[in-house]
């Protein structure tokens, strides 16, 4: 660090529920390194592969400068690699489109567990909406189904493309759609034909859930995991009756806003670990805080015995301080410092002695005791 | 010394708490429903009711654990099922076996059942009466205050702190004047807090479902979030100000609602049940008065909050102001909270760089 000759770059990571990505850009905003990779359900362990394989990728003249981490395990990523800005997933994606295609419209991610609809009108995204209550029409049901038939999720992608008459399949419910899907293999209907219809299921529930109400109007852009599935962008074409637009880096376009948002955030000196931070053994820890009877469970990062990162409090006295968990207890939140209400995990102890207040005070204590 | 638990209504259960002290009997609550009692409440509750009366019952469950003989509930009369709510409690805290004996806010005859029960004389009865809308003014100007200081304060979460010794301090406190005192003390103790006097934060409505709007159990501390990300809060559910609309229907006969439903009528004509008539008044309040945004709280499977989600939409449409629909249960999981909020924040910090309708009526308002 700090060699003159070294030419500057930026990291983003987005820690999906399905996949982990990174990518690494030049401050313009071109792309050297890209890697997406199946989380597997270790995030700490796919974040650390990230990095070393990013090590492979990258040529040693780049210096990492700036990283911000995203998706829904951005708080424990950016412990881990020490990130500068954490962002929340919906401003990253939009971030990148509207970086690639300045005249966009709407952008249509759907991931493993999520599927958000963002309208962008002027560069600037004036509308949101993500699933709630439902993750029927995600990645994750794709992935289910093509398990069960015994074919991966490429090939279910190549075959929906060869249908000619796709079945009609049952889509508001993820349950009932294999229900129905059952139902229709036993009548004898083709395979390629059911996976169209699958996938026009998919989108079927897609825009009615999750684009209601939205004002749709092209270009559309199409990403997130669920895009390199071909038979859904034909899907969503036949719907829409509109050309989608599949970006390049489609499978990683979150992780790529994340590293354009590093880039133009100003970072003056990285809080990045280094390369180190994929070698080092990061284990969690779980207590509970017990100062007041929210008992919030508390997960601490720790790298050797060295806790890195706290997650998992409600008045965010924990989040964002390092000091010993003896000091902490009893003193008052200290929020955090960067510019989210997740950010900051690995902000260096900004403990301060300050008299303990409880989060949610207790009216008739003497006769509240924990079971 | 016997106990009755009461609902959690946010830093109101404080003021209430007092209340019950008419009865010569103590209060057994606190300011948020614990993540304990969510959970026997949901154990115990048929799946599809919504989320306040689970976590209703699952407090009520918690006090009779801990040796508590009465419970009170309240009731609305209005169309939402919450009107029956206490009857339900009731039966499943029967069926549960539980000895808990709860009372409803029901008149039949002179005294309601629960006063006579209890049986309290005129002075003990009159004068903690006094002490509670007392408390519930200081509550007021505690949240009023915390809104304004959160967004601006230099430390991150000194508002907070202040604000709950406060109410610590009011919660301990006893008599009138010990109260009055402390009022006294509010704006001085939030003064003190160093804040950042350029800033403009972003305005941002709270409407929605009253459980939702004041237990941060249940909406997940959207109040803390959402200050500390710089968004100066309206949470649309004081109960002050209910208080005083309760009393000028009862002395005047000039209901608020008489006016909500004026401001509304363009939109909807009924009063649909619950607090739907006054989420649809606040949001049209709310954009003429050149807030940034609208957050619309909503328990899922909540008929009033549900019904009017279509005509927030289209007021969101007519007046230009961005609306987030919210909709909670107990499977929502605070980061997809925390992430929907972020990115609200950012496209009304957009909205306003690009000089949208609101921006400039903010600015024409500031001057």
């Amino acid at each position: 660090m700090g060699n003159p000759m070294e030419k500057a770059c930026y990291m983003g990571i987005d820690v999906g529920s399905i996949s982990t990505n990174c990518v690494v850009i030049t401050p313009e905003g071109e792309v050297l390194a890209e890697i997406y990779m199946r989380g597997e359900g270790h995030p700490i362990e796919s974040v650390q592969q990230c990095l070393s394989r990013l090590t492979a990728q990258l040529p040693d003249t780049y210096c990492v400068k700036g990283v911000c981490t995203t998706g829904s395990g951005r708080i424990l990523a950016g412990a881990v690699v020490g990130a500068d800005v954490i962002k929340n997933e919906i401003s990253a994606h939009a971030r990148a489109t509207i970086h690639l295609y300045p005249d966009v419209r709407t952008i249509f991610e759907i991931g493993g567990q999520d599927s958000k609809v963002t309208i962008v009108r002027d560069r600037a995204i004036v509308d949101f909406s993500m699933n709630l209550l439902c993750a029927a029409g995600t990645g994750s049901f794709l992935d289910s189904q093509a398990r069960r038939l015994n074919i991966t999720i490429e090939e279910l992608s190549t075959r929906a493309m060869t249908s000619e008459d796709p079945t009609d399949i049952a889509g508001r419910c993820t349950v009932f759609a294999e229900s129905d899907m059952i139902h229709k293999q036993q009548a004898g209907h083709k395979q390629k034909d059911i996976m169209m219809g699958l996938c026009h299921a998919l989108v079927r529930n897609y825009l009615s859930n999750v684009c209601n109400g939205k004002e749709i109007k092209p270009p559309i852009v199409l990403q997130g995991g669920v895009s390199a599935n071909k038979g859904i962008c034909r899907a969503f074409r036949e719907a829409l009756q509109c050309d989608i637009l599949v970006p390049p880096y489609n499978m990683v376009m979150g992780a790529y806003g994340a590293a354009l948002i590093a880039s133009k955030s100003g970072i003056e000196q990285t809080k990045y670990r280094g390369i180190e931070a994929s070698t080092h053994v990061i284990v969690t820890k779980g207590f509970e805080c017990g100062d007041c009877p929210n008992y919030c469970e508390i997960i601490e990062v720790l790298d050797a015995d060295e806790v890195i990162g706290r997650t998992g409090g409600r008045c965010g006295k924990w989040e964002g301080r390092t000091g010993p968990r003896e000091a902490l207890k009893g003193t008052g939140p200290v929020g955090p410092v960067s510019e989210t209400s997740a950010g900051g995990l690995t902000e260096q102890d900004t403990c301060r002695p300050v008299e303990n207040v409880p989060d949610l005070i207790q009216i008739g204590v003497c006769k509240k005791k924990r079971p | 010394m016997t106990y009755m638990a009461i609902p959690n209504i946010g830093n109101y259960t404080i003021a209430l708490a007092t209340a019950v002290e008419s009865l010569g009997i103590k209060a057994w609550a606190s300011t948020a429903t614990t993540p304990e009692a969510l959970k026997l409440g949901i154990e115990a509750a048929p799946e599809s009711v919504c989320l306040p009366l689970k976590a209703h019952l699952g407090h009520f469950i918690e006090a009779d654990r801990a040796g508590v003989e009465y419970a009170f509930m309240i009731n609305s009369v209005g169309t939402c099922r919450l009107r029956y709510y206490r009857h339900m409690i009731d039966q499943i805290l029967k069926d549960l076996g539980l000895k808990i004996k709860i009372f409803g806010l029901g008149f039949d005859g002179f005294k309601p059942p629960i006063v006579r029960h209890f049986d309290p004389g005129p002075i003990t009865f009159i004068k903690p009466l006094f002490h509670t809308v007392l408390k519930i003014k200081v509550i007021d100007e505690l949240e009023m205050a915390a809104w304004r200081t959160r967004p601006i304060e230099i430390t991150h979460g000194d508002t907070t702190r202040v604000m709950n010794k406060l109410l610590v301090k009011l919660s301990e406190s006893k008599t009138m004047a010990e109260t009055r005192s402390l009022r006294r003390r509010v704006a001085g103790s939030f003064a003190d807090i160093p804040v950042d006097k350029e800033k403009k934060p972003l305005r941002v409505g709270l409407v929605g479902e009253i459980s939702f709007l004041r237990d941060k159990c249940l909406n997940k501390n959207i109040e803390y979030i959402l200050g500390s990300q710089g968004i100066e809060l309206k949470n649309f559910f004081l109960l002050g100000e209910e208080l005083e609309n309760i009393t000028r229907i009862i002395f005047l006969n000039r209901s608020r609602g008489k006016s909500l439903s004026r401001i509304a009528d363009r939109y909807l004509q009924n009063s649909v049940g619950g607090h739907a008539l006054d989420s649809v008044a606040n949001s049209i309040h709310c954009a003429d008065a050149g807030y940034d945004g609208m957050i619309h709280l909503c328990p899922s499977g909540c008929m009033p909050e549900v019904s009017i989600r279509p005509i927030l939409k289209r007021v969101s449409k007519d007046k230009d102001i961005p609306i987030l629909e919210m909709s909670y249960d107990e499977h929502t999981c605070g980061v997809g909270i925390a992430t929907r909020l972020e990115a609200f924040a950012d496209v009304l910090m957009e909205r306003r760089k690009s000089g949208s309708a609101a921006g400039r009526r903010e600015n024409a308002r500031r001057g």
